[in-house]
């Protein structure tokens, strides 16, 4: 008996009766076969033929676009933005651990004569902290130990930590009053890139993926690209859980470059395969693939053929994607030696470039160490100095090029930081807890306004007082500038219309929008 | 002496005959009159005067819209009696009502102006107007009889013409005063625009902070009361002049001091205060204007300063507003075998069909040529990008693209074009974007380029043209 997908009740019983076997053991195994085996399975294939027919056709499989009853969608499966788009891909540079906002961008002058005042209880009000700081018998102010100057057009104020950052602001949308629910690490980072605390959901990379489908058949639509970390800095781990598919086909999920060696493992032909004995090998394993879906009608079977398939196509344009012989020497003028070395921050974001020439649609530069608890004037400018020219090269780039019309760059981390040292402070030096209630994010390129600075914070850097920006809030802007409405964009997953931006409703930022 | 003897036996004799319609005759006179002396002894003199004045008043924008009711389904009335007979007595009641409506609603309009102590040209008019379509509307009433009964056939008709030109003086002078005088004009389509009046120029230099930016904000939201047409608190807001003028209050703007300014102080009053502005509910002014106006004054209120410390305004988007393409979804099954024996993909722009297609090469990049390109030409109605970058594309393939007329977007990055033949595609009058990265294309070879009105974004990386970076050459 075909099943559907979603009966979870596997029957692995052969079919004995189509066996080779002798015709006494049949009829043995046939007698064998009580009244209680029919009325069971009897049961739960009605069961399922009335769920179907109470859901419709395309109740039990769930259909981004079922709803849309528009030509396009109706010709056939092909997957496009809502509405025209402004940007055509993403690029994202998560700052993992989380950035402190107030050395870096949310410039906070009034704090200098507060050094290590106590911060007020009106401030803080009654906000339950971390284990790392809840404990402590004082919370005191530590103001930046850098100084902020004015730049660009717009006069927006910049750390001297980032002296090339402070050269784009014109071209940057700075969102200071960015916001999430959660306070630790693993929570705060799954929300920003799921919409969901809870492991399980697919990631914004994987909606993408899903709802805009690709854009180049030879690569993936999502990659992933991590940077190699730096034993001075705190490493908060990164899991595959934060570019997964969640319970969308594992095609949309993200597919990791790696960042020494070989940028994908075994992806070489090892000695005496040849491409085409390779292609004969799969073709042989995708006729096997598909005569399981036609048994079982899985569609992760369809994916892993899908898997196969991409590759193979990898086999020879990742290569070429990494292949960085013919840069012109204005390239490594602009991003820095280290973008030779595989897996600095700055040649990720080269390869970001790269990838984005070449029409992958998302792709997200994880960039971890930010969670600066202690030492941060030993740490922070270490930091700024492995992102912020790289940051400033891949913008740059893609604008020279002419791919910044279509493209948006999103900078950001899972939170903030605390305005109150974490630990001992002294003149010299100070710690930053975790801090949810603000922190500061960028966006530029296609679809955003830029040379704007979007909400404000108190004078404490400590909560929002103008135009809060929650992260579902975020992520609906970002869609949007990708020409996909957040409400439409979802999955029928476990009796909910699944979104990326959650149950809770979202709103579109328009101060962000150009 | 005799001469008046003889004028009032004269003005006699076109009097009527009958006692009762001469009083009707001479009183309405007498009431025409009164209402035309109203303004003098009610002056407009810009003064406030009673809050119940005011508080009636306030019913006169509501009111206002029965009488032109009234006044425009007369004609209508008249015009379908004849072929419905029993509408000519609806007609004759509809009159006198308009009447009785024209009069309550300049009353309540006066009260409006004279308690509210409104006065400016435009006040006047709308007032004037008011005046003169109620003794306009009294005079066709009376009128009317004689149509009637066929004895004057033009007076009534010709009067009913008047009346309708000075109820749309009357109503336009009104909205003006309530909307500004450009409500209707601002939307209106460039070449009709063309064929309006210029108005006064009031900026100091065109290229101004002031003109640019501020002067569209006070337009925008305040010279509806503080303007040619309105005067409220003897301020006016319209031109530089009038705004360092300032009102009866003080001055609005004092260069460099925010704090003496009252137009920057007006604006940043909690909402509900009495003196905030713009009162009467209407909106305010957003946050980013004010931040404008607060740094204009701050440094200096400068007529002529074309920037400001501190403020970066980009220009709104000049695109030029998308134009939608045809239909393709009928063509879908010829896009996809397209797909399949080319390998180059024809994308759905959004999932509605008039946003258009993108020609995608990413796939094949290299393998592409002038010749594939040509097979794309039947599609060229809904192609409203072309990706051809890194293909195989040459010069040869100008004369193909000058087709795809719909072209909003050109990639040519990395391609063998010279440039030689960039002429060829002034047809593309919807282009925004070219890219020519990486391209053997010079600076005398885009000269073509320059009659392009609407090709803002021009990118030479990597190339004689332009070796050094240039994001935006317009």
């Amino acid at each position: 008996m075909k099943q559907h997908p979603l009966c979870t009740d596997c029957e692995h019983e052969p079919n004995v009766l189509g066996l080779p076997v002798p015709a006494a053991l049949k009829q043995e195994w046939a007698e064998l076969q009580t009244r209680r085996h029919f009325l069971g399975r009897a049961g739960k294939v009605l069961g399922w033929a009335a769920m179907a027919s109470l859901l419709g056709s395309r109740g039990l499989t769930g259909d981004a676009h079922a709803a849309d009853s528009n030509a396009i969608a109706a010709a056939g499966d092909i997957k496009v933005p809502y509405f025209a788009p402004k940007a055509k891909r993403a690029i994202y540079l998560f700052m993992s651990g989380g950035p402190p906002q107030m050395d870096l961008l949310d410039y906070k002058p009034g704090l200098a004569a507060l050094y290590d005042k106590d911060i007020p209880d009106s401030v803080r009000g009654a906000q339950q902290l971390t284990g790392m700081t809840a404990g402590q018998a004082r919370f005191p102010i530590a103001p930046s130990h850098w100084a902020f100057k004015r730049y660009g057009q717009s006069g927006t104020w910049v750390s001297d930590l980032l002296p090339y950052t402070a050269r784009m602001v014109d071209d940057l949308t700075i969102v200071k009053s960015t916001n999430t629910d959660a306070i630790n690490h693993e929570p705060a980072i799954m929300l920003m890139n799921t919409g969901n605390m809870n492991p399980g959901k697919p990631c914004l990379g994987a909606w993408l993926s899903y709802g805009l489908g690709s854009m180049n058949d030879n690569l993936p639509t999502f990659m992933v690209l991590q940077t190699k970390t730096n034993p001075k800095e705190n490493n908060q781990p990164v899991s595959s859980r934060l570019w997964s598919s969640g319970f969308l086909s594992s095609q949309y999920a993200g597919v990791g470059l790696r960042s020494s060696g070989d940028p994908v493992l075994f992806l070489s032909d090892p000695d005496g395969v040849d491409r085409e004995v390779r292609r004969k090998m799969l073709d042989a394993v995708n006729e096997i693939n598909r005569q399981t879906y036609a048994e079982v009608g899985d569609p992760e079977t369809n994916s892993r053929i899908a898997q196969y398939e991409m590759a193979y196509r990898m086999q020879t344009s990742v290569p070429e994607l990494a292949d960085l012989s013919k840069e012109p020497q204005s390239t490594w003028d602009l991003y820095g030696p280290e973008a030779k070395e595989p897996g600095t921050f700055a040649y990720n974001c080269l390869l970001a470039r790269r990838m984005a020439e070449r029409g992958v649609r998302f792709t997200q530069i994880y960039k971890r160490g930010w969670d600066v608890h202690g030492n941060v004037t030993g740490v922070l400018p270490i930091l700024c100095q492995e992102t912020d020219r790289a940051c400033y090269a891949l913008v740059t780039d893609l604008k020279q090029r002419g791919l910044l019309d279509d493209t948006l760059v999103i900078w950001a981390g899972e939170f903030g930081r605390t305005v109150y040292s974490q630990g001992g402070l002294s003149p010299e030096n100070y710690g930053r807890d975790h801090h949810p209630r603000c922190y500061t994010t960028w966006m530029t390129g296609g679809g955003v306004k830029p040379g704007i600075t979007f909400g404000e914070t108190d004078d404490y850097s400590y909560n929002v007082v103008n135009d809060p920006v929650h992260v579902r809030d975020f992520n609906a802007t970002v869609l949007h500038c990708l020409g996909i409405d957040h409400n439409k964009l979802s999955y029928k997953f476990q009796g909910l219309d699944q979104k990326l931006t959650g149950p809770v409703p979202a709103n579109i930022v328009p101060g962000l929008l150009a | 002496m005799k001469t008046v003897k003889e004028l009032a036996a004269h003005v006699k004799t076109w009097l009527p005959k009958s006692e009762a319609t001469r009083t009707l005759l001479l009183s309405t006179a007498g009431f025409s009159i009164a209402l035309l002396l109203l303004p003098v002894f009610f002056h407009l003199d810009g003064k406030a005067h009673a809050d119940w004045e005011q508080f009636l008043g306030r019913f006169h924008p509501l009111a206002v819209h029965l009488p032109i009711g009234f006044l425009l389904l007369v004609p209508v009335l008249e015009y379908a009696a004849r072929t419905k007979p029993a509408l000519k007595e609806a007609s004759d009641f509809v009159l006198t009502l308009a009447f009785a409506a024209c009069l309550g609603s300049l009353l309540l309009g006066y009260m409006l102006a004279y308690g509210a102590g409104d006065a400016g040209e435009g006040v006047t008019r709308h007032m004037w107007g008011g005046i003169v379509l109620t003794v306009v509307t009294l005079v066709c009433l009376l009128a009317r009889p004689a149509w009637a009964s066929g004895a004057q056939p033009f007076a009534y008709p010709a009067l009913m013409v008047c009346m309708l030109a000075v109820l749309t003086f009357t109503a336009h002078q009104g909205g003006s005063l309530t909307h500004g005088s450009n409500y209707l004009t601002a939307y209106m389509p460039a070449p009709l625009k063309r064929l309006l009046p210029m108005g006064p120029a009031g900026a100091p230099t065109a290229s101004s902070f002031y003109a640019k930016h501020i002067n569209p904000i006070l337009d925008e939201n305040c010279v509806a009361c503080h303007g040619e047409g309105k005067v409220k608190g003897g301020l006016r807001l319209d031109s530089y002049a009038a705004v360092m003028r300032g009102g009866a209050d003080g001055p609005a703007v004092v260069p460099g001091d925010v704090a003496r300014s009252l137009l920057l102080v007006r604006i940043t009053l909690p909402p509900d205060h009495k003196q905030f502005m713009p009162a009467e509910g209407k909106p305010p002014l957003k946050p980013e204007e004010i931040a404008w106006i607060r740094a204009w004054i701050q440094q200096g209120a400068s007529p002529t300063a074309t920037t400001l410390a501190g403020i970066s305004i980009r220009e709104a988007s000049p695109d030029p507003p998308l134009q939608p393409v045809g239909d393709y979804s009928a063509l879908m099954p010829d896009i996809r075998q397209m797909e399949q024996g080319q390998g180059a993909k024809l994308i759905p722009v959004s999932s509605k069909p008039s946003d258009g297609l993108i020609l995608s090469t990413v796939n094949i990049s290299a393998n592409f040529n002038d010749a594939q390109l040509a097979q794309f030409l039947k599609f060229a109605p809904y192609l409203v990008e072309a990706e051809l970058g890194r293909t195989a594309i040459t010069n040869a393939s100008f004369d193909t693209l000058a087709k795809f007329t719909h072209l909003r977007a050109l990639h040519l990055e990395g391609t063998a074009i010279t440039g030689e033949g960039l002429a060829k595609l002034a047809p593309l009058t919807q282009l925004t974007y070219l890219n020519l990265s990486g391209t053997k294309v010079s600076q005398a070879s885009l000269a073509p380029l320059n009659s392009m009105k609407n090709l803002r974004h021009i990118y030479l990386y990597n190339t004689p043209a332009q070796p050094a970076f240039v994001a935006e050459t317009k």
